[in-house]
């Protein structure tokens, strides 16, 4: 809750005004989604390739890709990245595993395996990757000047 | 209204989000609207024209003190999926006779799709491998929603104008009415097919229609290839009785002499063959002239039956014929009958 109270007041400020916060920024921050298609190749085997789509079927595996960059001239520390999932997306597991969940709209956080899952009528079962709402990477140490990554995760168009 | 979660996309707080939080809600609204039939699930996915907005965040200590950055939103409209399921509801073959008309098969169509789409239907009464063909096929709407044919109730389809419309995960029961020929024999089947295909587009999966989609998307053609069928089938089920009598005469002088005063037993043995039942078969028999019915010597496999009419057996007698009711008897199966007279 404290985040979401400092991001209010961040965006509150950013409204304010915006040309200055956006100066301060000295971390960048982008989102790009693939699709799998499989294409046939001449030879007739297949192979998947990745697309950015403007549109997807139910059905279809995204690839979720975000990437940070330190451009600014200090450390950021206590860095995490957070992205809620989008309500038409299953969450299909990171490449490397080493983020946290939330399977309540962001509220627990945690591995997977230690949440657990309330259901509409009260039952509490073990969570399961179709209930994730919120994937988050929290960084052990800064940031360090011009230091850049990125963070992998996959998704099925429900 | 059950729509809503599922339209319902969020890739941020921001105020963006919300505004396609409204759109998708008008979109609900109009689905439901349009909706055919009642059935609801999510087996359909994400409803047609749904946006999937993503938005990464990072938050951190800068110089400054704590900072939360928002990365680019991207936006990916989710298309139509085409795809319709049809499946049998009847149980197994359908018993009918030869020559009966207007027999039903009932069939259920299922939008497997994600988006509001019509369907085009067909009857194929000509199926091959069968041993006969059905005539005079039309195709009814279950309009009640019942699952049972119910005539002046249920909606003739006719192609081109009143197509089903289904909502994702939506099914509506469909009839075909078709005349069995008199031709038919026992044991006889027949093939009766629907077919139903997605008006926007069908033929192989993965296959586009740009810009045809319900919510304004493209069209794809899904797994099922935007055409399902199924099939029914009509069983003859005939059956024919034979009935056989023979007499026995027993004189008072312990022969066989047709002398008055000897008892005539009279036997009638129905004999009933075909794959199919007789039912409410009934058995009569007149008393001969110059002969006079013994009292309550009516018997049916070999046990005795009253004469009155009045009472629960299945005998009577009534001054000058006899009657047995046998009800329903299936195929394969005799019946046998005796009653006595003696020579006036």
């Amino acid at each position: 809750m404290k985040i979401n109270l400092l991001k209010r007041l961040a965006m509150l400020a950013a409204l304010a005004i915006p040309g200055t916060a956006i100066a301060a920024n000295n971390v960048s921050l982008s989102s790009d989604v693939f699709v799998e298609r499989t294409v046939e190749k001449p030879d007739g085997k297949t192979a998947v390739m990745l697309e950015e789509p403007k549109t997807v079927v139910p059905g279809d595996n995204l690839v979720f890709v975000v990437k940070y960059k330190n451009v600014g001239s200090t450390p950021a520390t206590d860095f995490s990245v957070t992205n809620p999932l989008p309500k038409a997306v299953a969450f299909n597991g990171t490449s490397d595993g080493t983020e946290i969940v939330s399977v309540d709209g962001g509220k627990k956080w945690g591995s997977l395996a230690a949440l657990t899952y309330t259901r509409e009528n009260g039952e509490v079962r073990p969570a399961l990757m179709s209930d994730v709402t919120h994937i988050k990477w929290k960084f052990n140490s800064a940031l360090s000047v011009g230091s850049e990554g990125k963070l992998v995760f996959r998704g099925t168009v429900k | 209204m059950k729509y809503v979660p599922k339209a319902l996309v969020i890739g941020s707080k921001r105020s963006k989000s919300w505004l396609a939080f409204r759109g998708a809600m008008t979109l609900a609204t109009s689905l439901s609207a349009l909706a055919f039939g009642s059935s609801i699930a999510h087996a359909a996915g994400t409803i047609a024209g749904t946006d999937i907005l993503n938005t990464a965040q990072a938050s951190y200590d800068g110089p400054g003190g704590p900072v939360v950055i928002d990365s680019n939103t991207v936006t990916i409209t989710v298309d139509e999926l085409l795809d319709v399921t049809v499946a049998s509801s009847d149980p197994g073959d359908i018993a009918v006779d030869s020559g009966v008309t207007q027999q039903v098969t009932t069939y259920q169509v299922t939008n497997t799709g994600n988006g509001n789409e019509a369907f085009t239907l067909t009857a194929d009464t000509a199926k091959g491998g069968d041993d006969f063909d059905t005539s005079n096929a039309v195709i009814y709407i279950d309009t009640d929603d019942n699952g049972v044919f119910d005539a002046g109730v249920d909606t003739l389809y006719s192609p081109g104008s009143n197509d089903p419309v289904l909502a994702p995960d939506a099914s509506v029961n469909i009839f075909i009415l078709s005349d069995i020929p008199v031709s038919a024999t026992d044991g006889q089947r027949a093939e009766v097919e629907l077919s139903a295909v997605a008006i926007t587009g069908s033929g192989t999966p993965g296959t586009s229609f740009a810009g045809q989609g319900d919510g304004g998307g493209d069209a794809v053609v899904g797994s099922t290839g935007a055409d399902g069928e199924a099939s029914s089938f009509f069983l003859i089920q005939a059956a024919q009785v034979a009935l056989v009598k023979s007499a026995t005469i027993t004189d008072q002088f312990g022969g066989n002499e047709a002398v008055p005063g000897a008892t005539i037993t009279y036997q009638l043995v129905a004999t009933i063959t075909g794959s199919g039942s007789l039912t409410n078969l009934n058995v009569t028999d007149d008393i001969p002239a110059d002969t006079t019915y013994t009292a309550e010597s009516i018997t049916l496999e070999g046990a005795g039956l009253t004469d009155s009419d009045a009472d629960a057996d299945a005998g009577s007698y009534d001054g000058s014929e006899i009657a047995v009711s046998l009800g329903t008897v299936p195929g394969g199966q005799t019946r046998t009958i005796t009653f006595q007279v003696t020579i006036d």
